[in-house]
């Protein structure tokens, strides 16, 4: 006969042991009060409106959560999303070249990781300080390409549909729902990046490259190598944000996405990611993100405080979660 | 002067008359050093005295100013970390050898993973690595709850134990052990000192660098103390007492 301690043993072992624990816990009893006490919470227009409002901080929390994980920042996100932003407008909307423009939109975020990346590696200078200055380099950048101007256009390409468009089948079932096609590609990338985290050699460097870069170069990793990829994934992952966003509201400006860098790190931290690198889950940032986004759209329902004063509330979760997050770390 | 290993006639390593200076401060000025095959040998020394500049050579981080390098009877030159791990050459050092947050199988496998896939895409081969490292780490008296636990989770002794087994799994010929017991209790330190054994009597060949005698004392062979960049000498065990070892390390007495 088994005693219940000892049939409790798997979820015991999957509650200290499990980096997505801690987040998946504080998401369920977020929900669970949110939906018992909040009118108006549980609703799929509510349901779906929270997951809409987490998609574009939820792509760059990806790259930043990777990034994170082999134990460096990224400040440098916002002007990213917005160039990506800009070159996708300009290159479908002017251009008309479907292809070129998500080249570009990918790219040139991609080279501004890059050089984020070799800054780092090369001059030893912290991120959070490279990245620091390249925020305010890179928004100058996009402020010349831009013109000092916001883009928009009226016109409505399928593409902006692939990638942003209402996901009508869902939609035609449940009155007020707004599903959109860009959470399919964010629960795509999440899944992929997991994957590859946990799956692949190159994650298990990533893995060794922010818990201990001493040892992991010592058995012949190429730190400096890992931590210019994630640096450059950092960067993809903002470009395809900017992608996202303009595919939904076709409009970017220069201060697109401010303030996205500060979001995806507390949501990385509130999923289970150490700020100190080596540790983390990029299912848990997702997570993270989705509480978040949960508690904003929660708070507003309630009427308690006003809506633009939520932001005090997150800040009291990020800390909660990440308190929560290490004692259920101390517990293994 | 005594050279007696035990086994095998050609030593493993063979360093002739190295110098090495910095600028105008000389580390080491003529030293010779020899491990035989299955042999511990104690490298000691105060600090400063030389010992990691001497490893620091054999390792492949610093170049020799003058002087030659034999491994296995055969003339190298070592100029980088990786051309000594090539030859057989694997250093546990205390800080830098596993990471905490990572399983043992993660951290056994680090940089040498075993991975499945069709062509450029590949992914790791977990089942394999984790039955890989539990019957290597088996293989040296190491058992574990479960390869994939966090390494962090491990007292000091099963880390340096899982370093020495992961060294020996990859076929290293020689092991350099860098102060392996300088922050273990006593019962971890006689843990790492059998695992030490072990690896001899499997036929490695290990240099077990530290300050305290006593634990070089119950695993090494032979001796060899340096002082200030100079070769003190050779002793085999049967020569010296841990006083006598005491006493040439500081110079306080001429054997």
């Amino acid at each position: 006969m088994t005693t219940i301690a000892e049939r409790l043993r798997p979820a015991r072992r999957f509650a200290v042991e499990s980096p997505i624990a801690g987040p998946l816990m504080t998401l369920a009893v977020v929900f669970v009060l949110f939906s018992a006490f909040v009118p108006n919470f549980l609703t799929v227009r509510s349901i779906s409106g929270i997951i809409n409002a987490a998609v574009l901080t939820g792509t760059i929390t990806v790259g930043i959560t990777l990034l994170m994980i082999a134990g460096e920042f990224d400040l440098s996100v916002a002007p990213m999303m917005a160039m990506g932003g800009f070159l996708y407008a300009r290159g479908t909307a002017e251009a008309g070249s479907v292809p070129l423009a998500i080249l570009l939109a990918l790219l040139v975020p991609a080279v501004m990781g890059l050089v984020n990346g070799l800054v780092v590696t090369r001059t030893r200078i912290p991120s959070f300080i490279t990245t620091l200055s390249t925020l305010f380099i890179y928004r100058g950048i996009v402020w010349l390409f831009s013109g000092g101007q916001m883009f928009q256009t009226v016109e409505k390409y399928l593409i902006y549909d692939i990638f942003n468009g209402r996901l009508a089948f869902l939609n035609d079932m449940w009155q007020g729902a707004n599903f959109r096609t860009a959470t399919l590609w964010l629960l795509g990338l999440v899944l992929l990046f997991q994957y590859v985290l946990v799956r692949t050699q190159f994650g298990n460097h990533v893995f060794a490259a922010g818990g201990n870069p001493g040892a992991a170069g010592a058995q012949g990793v190429n730190v400096r190598r890992v931590k210019v990829i994630c640096f450059i994934l950092s960067g993809v992952m903002a470009g395809f944000a900017g992608i996202l966003l303009f595919s939904q509201y076709t409009t970017v400006r220069i201060a697109t996405g401010a303030g996205e860098e500060l979001k995806a790190i507390a949501a990385a931290v509130v999923g289970g990611t150490a700020l100190t690198g080596g540790s983390g889950s990029i299912i848990g940032a997702l997570l993270g993100v989705m509480i978040i986004s949960m508690l904003r759209t929660g708070v507003v329902l309630t009427n308690l405080i006003p809506a633009d004063n939520f932001e005090a509330i997150v800040g009291v979760t990020i800390v909660g979660a990440a308190i929560f997050n290490s004692w259920i770390r101390s517990k293994a | 002067m005594s050279m007696s290993g035990n086994g095998g006639d050609t030593p493993v390593v063979y360093m002739e008359d190295i110098v090495k200076r910095f600028g105008t401060i000389t580390a080491l000025d003529g030293v010779d050093f020899t491990v035989n095959q299955r042999e511990v040998v104690g490298l000691l020394g105060d600090n400063g005295a030389g010992k990691s500049t001497l490893i620091k050579v054999l390792t492949g981080v610093h170049t020799p100013t003058k002087g030659q390098i034999y491994f296995e009877g055969q003339k190298v030159d070592i100029p980088s970390p990786q051309v000594a791990r090539a030859l057989g050459i694997e250093t546990c050092y205390q800080d830098l050898a596993l990471i905490p947050l990572m399983s043992v199988t993660r951290n056994f496998f680090l940089g040498r993973e075993v991975t499945r896939g069709f062509g450029p895409v590949t992914w790791l081969d977990m089942p394999e690595m984790d039955q890989q490292a539990r019957e290597a780490l088996k293989d040296i008296g190491i058992h574990l709850r479960s390869p994939r636990e966090k390494v962090g989770k491990l007292s000091g002794g099963e880390r340096q134990s899982i370093a020495i087994g992961r060294a020996r799994y990859f076929g290293a010929k020689l092991l350099i052990l860098d102060e392996p017991t300088s922050a273990l209790s006593v019962g971890e330190t006689h843990k790492v000192l059998t695992y030490t054994l072990n690896a001899k009597e499997r036929g490695l060949s290990v240099i077990f660098i530290s300050h305290n005698v006593g634990h070089v004392y119950q695993v090494a062979d032979r001796f060899t103390i340096i002082r200030r960049g100079h070769l003190v000498g050779n002793y085999t065990r049967d020569e010296v007492t841990e006083n006598d070892i005491a006493d040439l390390i500081t110079g306080e007495r001429e054997k």
